[in-house]
């Protein structure tokens, strides 16, 4: 019964809008008013719970096309979980390092991940992006990126 | 002032020098991003949005309209060199593209795509010169009610006319509609779904949708592909020759598309890439030689590349003029132009004549030199597809963090974007189409405003909406576009049973 994707989705879409609706009843009133700040929510929540429940209906069988779309190699598929982890570590850091250093380390080595072997260039190329890019935002643009441990 | 004082005042602003190098930033960075498979135009301007902080909002809208024709006119390239359209609407392209770049005509192929899609470009300018003014001076009539009438109406036309499951489609408005909600009630201050969060109070912001939904989900294609090299070295693409006889034949056919795509931009929903597969059926349809399509005919090439541009102008129409966004690219530009503080709609005409008439007269100068930097460059142009991608990949990564912070400096906002970039992903794998979740994310606090503003005035009725006869009647089409998919789906039916039989 739950052998197509489209129902396993559909299964957590429904899940989702009764959350929301659940949260959207707990919405506060507000008497003075022609319609209430909860009106669009929960009609929100109760048609998305209908397309969920018209998607685990309708059940179309996937098409090939759509099949090879969800079958990644293990390999890419990690080195997307590792990207995710470098992003969640930048963002960790970036205030506490500064722009120039996360940048840097970032760079160099998700460069190296997705197969770009040449060291020399590899670490060129970062020092060089990452200093255009900060001096253009703090002096060009007047947008301070975060300074962290180093003087400027 | 009238239409031509208006026009040469805004080849005035068009023509500084700092806005001449906007145009050229945006065709430039625009063809090359384009160019790109995996990257369509709404990534090309995420990324670019941080370059326009800070910039006066007509060369920030410059800029922005730049990169998007100019991910058009690019995205052809790769259409036609690799067989991998660099955007969806250059789909059509390849068709009879790649046959002809097989047949060692690629140069041809280029040369044709770069023309017609000037021809294209430059016939939506004038169109959006001549409707965009009275269109406007019809909407200063509109009220919440119609406002309300027209959102509707592009939604459902967004999401009845993407490609796949309509289902699915909806499913994807009303999540960025529910997203929308977040944060504090503009009308009562009442907070919603912010779990007390200070940092939710206004919400999220749509830079972090724009940039995770798209440029984020859509790298990680980049990071499946990354082996594969984008361009054969050494590979030669031949003469750039057009013939006359050619000429002679696609002179039509460019005319007539330019002028229907222009149109079909227009409309709320259709964009680019529907444009671009109509003129294609249309012209194989109409033509002597239908069995040469496929095969290399030139005005294969022409049909939809003059019809995709021609699009591209056409959705500025009802950005510009009602300030209501068409497609996921143009609400894409609405927020990037709410950043910068102008309220795009009839009121930008008077308030702000040099975004205006500016955006409009840029176009004509983006359009020339787009045809400059691609009919004699073609040759060392297609070598930016050496760029390695390991390095692509990066940096595009820092551009999409960076891109957040400068204009939030806050963490938890990088954190959302990272958030939202794994929701664009799993959209993807699953074929949810992420096109209408970012023109409902935009449309929804607008809707919701403009509908209970119309019930203000009718004391709670809902007739308001019933007793005015545009919102009613664009109601109605709203309501009867929800049935086009059914439509779309018998015809094709029909198709292949007239093939097979």
């Amino acid at each position: 019964m739950l052998h197509t994707a489209d129902r396993k989705v559909a299964l957590v879409l429904m899940a989702i809008s009764l959350v929301y609706l659940i949260l959207s009843y707990q919405l506060p009133e507000f008497p003075y008013t022609q319609v209430d700040a909860d009106m669009l929510p929960k009609s929100l929540g109760y048609l998305l719970l209908g397309l969920a429940v018209l998607l685990f209906i309708q059940n179309k069988p996937e098409t090939e096309e759509q099949k090879a779309q969800r079958t990644i190699k293990k390999e890419d598929l990690m080195l997307m979980l590792i990207t995710l982890v470098a992003l969640l570590l930048y963002v960790f850091f970036l205030e506490m390092l500064g722009f120039v250093i996360c940048t840097i380390i970032f760079l160099i080595f998700t460069m190296r991940m997705y197969g770009y072997l040449n060291w020399t260039r590899n670490v060129m190329v970062s020092f060089i992006f990452t200093f255009i890019l900060y001096f253009s935002f703090n002096y060009l643009l007047n947008i301070f990126l975060p300074q962290g441990i180093l003087p400027f | 002032m009238s239409t031509l004082e208006s026009v040469l005042y805004g080849f005035e602003v068009a023509l500084t020098w700092q806005n001449v190098m906007f145009v050229f930033i945006g065709v430039l960075a625009g063809t090359i991003i384009g160019m790109l498979p995996g990257l369509g135009p709404i990534s090309a301007i995420a990324v670019m949005i941080p370059l326009s902080y800070g910039m006066p909002p007509s060369s920030a809208l410059i800029l922005m309209a730049g990169v998007y024709y100019g991910a058009i006119f690019g995205g052809s390239t790769s259409s036609v060199l690799l067989n991998a359209p660099g955007v969806a609407s250059t789909v059509a392209t390849t068709f009879d593209g790649y046959p002809l770049a097989q047949q060692g005509k690629a140069g041809k192929a280029l040369a044709i795509a770069a023309l017609s899609s000037f021809v294209g470009g430059t016939v939506a300018t004038i169109g959006l010169m001549l409707i965009a003014p009275q269109l406007s001076k019809v909407a200063l009539t509109f009220g919440p009610t119609e406002y309300f009438a027209l959102m509707l109406l592009g939604l459902t036309a967004i999401a009845s006319l993407s490609d796949g499951s309509s289902v699915k489609a909806f499913i994807s408005a009303t999540v960025g509609v529910m997203v929308a909600t977040i944060g504090v009630d503009a009308q009562t201050g009442t907070q919603r779904f912010t779990f007390g969060s200070p940092k939710l109070f206004d919400g999220i912001d749509f830079l972090v949708i724009a940039l995770g939904l798209f440029a984020l989900a859509e790298v990680t294609q980049l990071i499946i592909s990354r082996k594969e090299s984008l361009f054969k070295s050494g590979s030669n693409i031949g003469s750039l020759k057009i013939t006359k006889p050619e000429v002679k034949k696609m002179a039509g056919p460019v005319g007539r598309q330019s002028v229907l795509g222009f149109l079909i931009g227009v409309l709320p929903g259709a964009g680019a890439t529907i444009a671009s597969f109509l003129a294609y059926i249309t012209e194989k349809r109409i033509s002597k030689d239908p069995d040469s399509f496929g095969k290399g005919n030139v005005v294969g090439v022409a049909a939809p590349e003059s019809a995709n541009n021609a699009a591209a102008g056409g959705s500025f129409v009802p950005l510009l003029t009602l300030g209501i966004p068409g497609s996921g690219t143009t609400a894409i530009m609405l927020g990037a132009l709410l950043v910068v503080g102008v309220q795009p709609g009839p009121m930008l005409l008077t308030d702000h004549p040099d975004v205006f008439w500016g955006v409009i007269a840029s176009m004509y100068i983006g359009n020339v030199m787009l045809l400059i930097l691609n009919l004699p460059l073609i040759p060392y142009f297609a070598r930016i597809l050496y760029i390695p991608k390991g390095m692509l990949i990066s940096l595009i990564l820092i551009f999409c963090l960076i891109g957040v912070y400068g204009v939030s400096f806050s963490q938890f906002d990088l954190y959302l974007l990272i958030i939202f970039g794994v929701i664009g992903y799993l959209m993807r794998l699953f074929s949810f189409p992420p096109a209408p979740f970012i023109l409902a994310f935009i449309l929804g606090g607008m809707m919701e405003q403009s509908f209970r503003q119309a019930l203000t005035i009718s004391n709670g009725s809902l007739r308001i909406f019933f007793d005015r006869p545009v919102s009613l009647a664009l109601l109605i089409i709203a309501f009867a576009s929800l049935f086009v998919p059914f439509l779309i789906q018998r015809i094709t039916n029909r198709g292949k049973k007239a093939k097979t039989s």
